[in-house]
């Protein structure tokens, strides 16, 4: 069943009126092939692989860094890595998985399906989306170089905290080199976001209303405004620092009359809203790939776009709960705290939502089914022990202890980059027109979920018995436990290494699928799985005309 | 064992157990984990703990229900020739239910919280005041009311069953002041005083750690405390050239 209607001649919607949208046959479009029409493509279907391809390039170094870092813990008076150089590990692990690997990866699917999704031919401002993914490739490059600059790599965290931070305390070149580096990929996030609320805004196609967008277009518009209102907090925040290192400026010098604890102001304004950044598209990947495999429509469409609106805005009222500990007064600690905990409804009622979709359907258990399987069940443990670490009682007991680490852990693996898994299983038949075999699936779903759980489950327990964060080495009562924790290493990365493979294997196949791969579009009705797989230039003969029915599907 | 057993109960993760069965065994006499929940030693710590067991139970219900929901789908709506789907995708009563009963659950959890926050944040009259500096990489303890005896990178020593009232800063970069046992964790800011408070009801060594990254040694700022008599502690402060003044409070309630 096709949702593309030719409208009526004279009909007020033709999309001939459009000034934009010339009728002409696209089919007929030759995109410039081979290396350099890669480079210079402002395609943003092309740009979204690069992204994705980027993405899966960072996520080899961060998680050899995490490798580099669960070696040195394993036991706790080893001296695998040099204390310097094992603090530069823990601030480049974290750098590169949040700016070059999961809001580039977030990034890759939003510019790939966004506008398939509202029926658009392209990005609003290709040439802005074209730029907007170049300014990560010198982002990283900076982090990169900076292991070879004198004093090496930034090792104050990537939080960053002055005055650890600061000329004094961090003299080489690395922090300036990794400020500039968040500068940079901050600066790709910006115009990004421009970019995809400028396009949702005004290009969806005749008859697509606000509230019959897919859910993952819904997510990718409140994720944008977050982008848009954090991120300058967050580049103003380090070009503060960057001024107090190269400058004599003292905004955060107790000396000079300023202070650190604004800092942590500036930075969490930004960082806590950025974990919704790193989230929130993942719950639209996981919405269609639930919907889709239980052969049922998503349960709740409009609470589920209440809840991703009302995330975004309690998200940015919630920073100071990374600041309990820092001496802040306590009606501050209070609002911090209930807001934060406020959170958990609108979540909660994701969670819900998620749960009847699934409720009376007839699940096939695809890889991709698994994955997002799997994210309701992880995102509800990193989600129980936030909300412990949103009362300041119990925060103030496990803050900046291995508690916290599991728990960001179960949200930005388990829900991240878990959702990242279902997505990329559910929608790598419509970008390269081929399965990837779920045989491999299998073992990469179970070695992750295997080694994710053997990972992150224990740092609970040594987080409450009072291991603290970013430790080079430890007190010995942890160290069984941490034996338990390195294996489980092992087990994620054999899950990425064989997940490398399988995408490699299947890119040597012939392409096979159809415009409806997965069998899904009677229930769906998207218009993703209406077009060919991987779609032609600018995917739409004609922009097509919605009717009546929502399409809500992705 | 039986200890490491409730944190993992606490924890509400099964699995935990048999990892802090292994942890156990391997523990040393000399070395016990002094964590919140094997052995809370000060009043904040009693209340954090009895605290966080009732948070505990509460999230528990919403940690255990939809996995519960979540594996009884799994096992009971698979695909199957024959089995059509259900069609609905809406239920506004559902939808109030699931938003409203934990905004109700969520002011019952939080409310209690307040009262602890205030009992942590406002410390009783102080029998005695300490300074606490971080440094890198070690910790300064300062006594100004016994003879300001200063020490370094080495034990705190402090009495049993006083109040103790700790001013904490900083000499460089932030440092975090932890031991699990008292329940207490305060950031030590350059440029700024902030405090926190025990009264330690039991003899003995404590332990802790500094929590925020403090640079390459972060790791090495151990944090030991002893808690000894009333007259060990006069003894020790006297050894260190240290006065005890007279009509303190301290000397009053010996
Ligand atoms: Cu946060
Ligand atoms: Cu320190
Ligand atoms: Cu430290």
């Amino acid at each position: 069943m096709s949702l593309l209607e030719t409208p009526p001649p004279g009909s007020s919607a033709q999309p001939s009126k459009r000034p934009d949208f010339p009728e002409t046959p696209h089919k007929a479009v030759r995109l410039p092939g081979g290396i350099l029409g890669i480079l210079s493509s402002t395609d943003h279907k092309v740009l979204g692989m690069l992204y994705l391809g980027l993405a899966l390039i960072g996520a080899v170094f961060g998680g050899a860094f995490a490798g580099a870092i669960r070696a040195q813990l394993t036991s706790h008076d080893l001296e695998v890595l040099s204390p310097e150089f094992y603090n530069a590990m823990v601030t480049m692990h974290a750098s590169v998985m949040i700016f070059v690997v999961i809001i580039p990866a977030l990034a890759g699917f939003g510019n790939y399906l966004v506008p398939i999704m509202i029926g658009a031919r392209d990005m609003a401002f290709p040439r802005l989306n074209a730029f907007s993914f170049w300014l990560l490739i010198p982002a990283g490059g900076l982090m990169a170089a900076s292991f070879f600059v004198q004093g090496g790599a930034a090792a104050a965290g990537w939080t960053a905290y002055p005055p650890l931070s600061l000329k004094e305390y961090s003299g080489g070149p690395g922090v300036d080199m990794w400020i500039l580096a968040v500068h940079l990929a901050g600066l790709s996030s910006i115009t990004g976001a421009i970019n995809f609320i400028v396009t949702v805004m005004n290009m969806r196609a005749p008859g697509m209303s606000l509230m019959k967008m897919p859910l993952f277009v819904w997510t990718w518009l409140v994720n944008a405004w977050l982008i848009l209102i954090g991120t300058p907090v967050l580049s103003g925040a380090v070009t503060m620092v960057l001024l107090d290192r190269g400058f004599g400026t003292g905004f955060f010098k107790p000396a000079l009359g300023g202070d650190p604890v604004l800092y942590q102001h500036l930075f969490w304004f930004y960082s806590h809203p950025a974990v919704y950044i790193m989230v929130l598209p993942a719950f639209g990947l996981i919405s269609h790939a639930l919907a889709a495999f239980s052969r049922k429509r998503i349960f709740g469409y409009t609470g589920m776009v209440w809840a991703v609106c009302a995330i975004g805005v309690l998200g940015f009222l919630v920073w100071g709960h990374h600041m309990f500990t820092a001496g802040i007064s306590p009606e501050l600690r209070l609002w911090f705290s209930f807001m934060t905990m406020v959170i958990a409804v609108p979540t909660g009622v994701k969670i819900w939502s998620w749960l009847a979709t699934i409720w009376g359907g007839t699940i096939r258990f695809t890889v991709s089914m698994k994955f997002a399987l799997a994210f309701i069940s992880l995102f509800v443990i990193g989600g129980i022990s936030g909300v412990w670490l949103a009362n300041v009682p119990i925060d103030l007991q496990v803050h900046d202890s291995y508690f916290v680490v599991a728990h960001f852990h179960y949200v930005l693996v388990g829900g991240a980059v878990t959702g990242l898994f279902a997505g990329t299983y559910f929608y790598f038949p419509k970008m390269s027109g081929r399965f990837l075999s779920e045989k491999i699936g299998n073992a990469v779903f179970w070695l992750f979920i295997l080694g994710m759980n053997l990972t992150f489950l224990p740092m609970h327990l040594v987080g409450v018995q009072g291991m603290a964060r970013r430790i080079w080495q430890y007190r010995e009562e942890f160290a069984a436990i941490n034996h338990l924790i390195s294996f489980g290493y092992l087990g994620m990365a054999a899950s990425g290494a064989l997940f490398i493979y399988s995408i490699i294997d299947a890119l040597r196949k012939p392409k096979t699928c159809g415009n409806d791969p997965w069998g899904i579009n009677d229930v769906q009705k998207s218009l993703v799985w209406d077009i060919p797989s991987p779609p032609p230039p600018y995917n739409f003969d004609k922009i097509p005309v919605l009717k009546g029915t929502a399409s809500t599907g992705g | 064992m039986k200890l490491n057993w409730k944190a993992g109960a606490i924890s509400a993760l099964g699995v935990l157990a048999a990892a802090a069965a292994y942890a156990g065994a391997g523990g040393d006499a000399d070395s016990p984990i002094t964590n919140l929940f094997n052995e809370p030693v000060t009043p904040i710590a009693h209340t954090v703990r009895s605290y966080w067991i009732f948070v505990a139970l509460i999230t528990g219900v919403f940690l255990i229900l939809p996995q519960i929901i979540l594996f009884w789908c799994i096992a009971k709506f698979k695909d199957a020739p024959g089995r059509k789907p259900a069609t609905f995708h809406e239920n506004i009563k559902l939808e109030i239910f699931w938003t409203v009963i934990p905004i109700l659950v969520l002011v019952v959890m939080a409310v209690p919280s307040y009262p602890i926050i205030k009992k942590i944040e406002n410390p009783p009259p102080a029998d005695m005041r300490i300074e606490i500096i971080g440094r890198q990489f070690l910790w300064e303890y300062r006594y100004p009311e016994f003879g300001d005896v200063r020490i370094s990178d080495e034990p705190l020593v402090i009495p049993v069953d006083k109040t103790v009232v700790a001013d904490c800063t900083s000499a460089d970069v932030l440092h975090a002041w932890w031991v699990p046992a008292f329940g207490v964790k305060i950031d030590t800011v350059p440029g700024r005083l902030t405090q926190i408070w025990f009264n330690v009801e039991e003899q003995g060594w404590y332990k802790g750690q500094c929590a925020e990254l403090c640079g390459s040694l972060h790791s090495q700022m151990y944090i030991d405390v002893r808690v000894v008599s009333q007259e060990e502690f006069e003894e020790w402060i006297i050894d260190r050239g240290g006065t005890i003044p007279a009509g303190n409070s301290l000397a009053q309630n010996s």
